[in-house]
């Protein structure tokens, strides 16, 4: 039975950041694409992570994205870096999975 | 007041996105509203409404259908333009309502400063899910929020396009060079 309230729960949240965030892509500057989509990455991690299926891998990847996701306010470089950084970072997890 | 006490404000203020859980007095925030409704409106329209939100459970809520909305702020202001203050002010009316928005929206997140309280100004939301959940009239339209709390931390000031770039005298070409 479900007992919490629908707003509280966390799969909720992420379907409703998913869909108001598509919407908002729409008028919004192209950057914040991909600045929704790490966001979104970050909400997935710590979802897994409640449910057991985080490992220490996947949690830096989400330390990562919360410590430097901003830079895309003050320098766009720097933020493409960080989504190449996680992009070789998840690479090695896939790469190392049997 | 000293005029580098202003600058000192205006350059301290930052966009705060990671929030303490820490209440804000009422008298705070009437403070903070107060400097809204002082910021100058062409022809006086006042064109503003704000919706001043406390409840948790609604800026749960509103957070929801907000992807710009960082941290957990303890209360939001939802600045709104009234069609039927701007429509007043003819064709220019509606441009003129968000300048006149934006000046409120800047004293607000001044005085929030000056009381040690983060702000962040938030375009990033979704307005027809505001007005829904909010059951705002037709005739306002959300077109920014500004949250506040208390600050984790104050973040780095990002680098400004100096006086000599952005400011022109006597017409264009000639840069300032204070």
């Amino acid at each position: 039975m479900v007992t919490e309230s629908i707003i509280e729960d966390e799969h909720f949240k992420l379907l409703t950041f998913l869909i108001v965030s598509a919407r908002g892509c729409v008028e919004e500057p192209p950057i914040y694409g991909p600045l929704r989509l790490i966001d979104a990455a970050e909400k997935l991690i710590a979802l897994m992570d409640k449910m057991g299926k985080a490992d220490e891998s996947l949690r830096e990847i989400m330390k990562t994205i919360h410590e430097r996701k901003f830079s895309v306010m003050k320098d766009e470089a720097e933020f493409i870096k960080l989504l190449d950084e996680l992009v070789l970072k998840i690479s090695r997890i896939i790469k190392e999975a049997r | 007041m000293e005029p580098e006490e202003l600058l000192n404000i205006i350059k301290g203020r930052r966009s705060v996105r990671s929030f303490l859980e820490k209440k804000i007095p009422d008298e705070h925030l009437k403070l903070i509203m107060e400097a809204g409704i002082w910021a100058p409106s062409g022809s006086n329209i006042q064109p503003w409404q704000f919706v001043l939100v406390r409840e948790p459970e609604l800026i749960r809520k509103i957070k929801l259908v907000s992807p710009g909305l960082f941290g957990n702020p303890d209360a939001l202001v939802v600045a709104c333009v009234d069609r039927n203050r701007y429509e007043r002010a003819g064709k220019l009316g509606y441009t003129l309502s968000l300048m006149d928005v934006s000046m409120a929206a800047q004293n607000m997140m001044l005085m929030a400063y000056s009381l040690g309280i983060g702000s962040c100004p938030i375009a990033s939301f979704s307005k027809l899910a505001l007005k829904e959940i909010l059951g705002l009239p037709d005739n306002f339209e959300p077109v920014l929020m500004i949250s506040l709390g208390y600050p984790e931390k104050w973040p780095s000031p990002p680098e400004r396009r100096p006086l000599s770039e952005v400011v022109y005298v006597d017409g264009y070409g000639k840069h300032y060079r204070g």
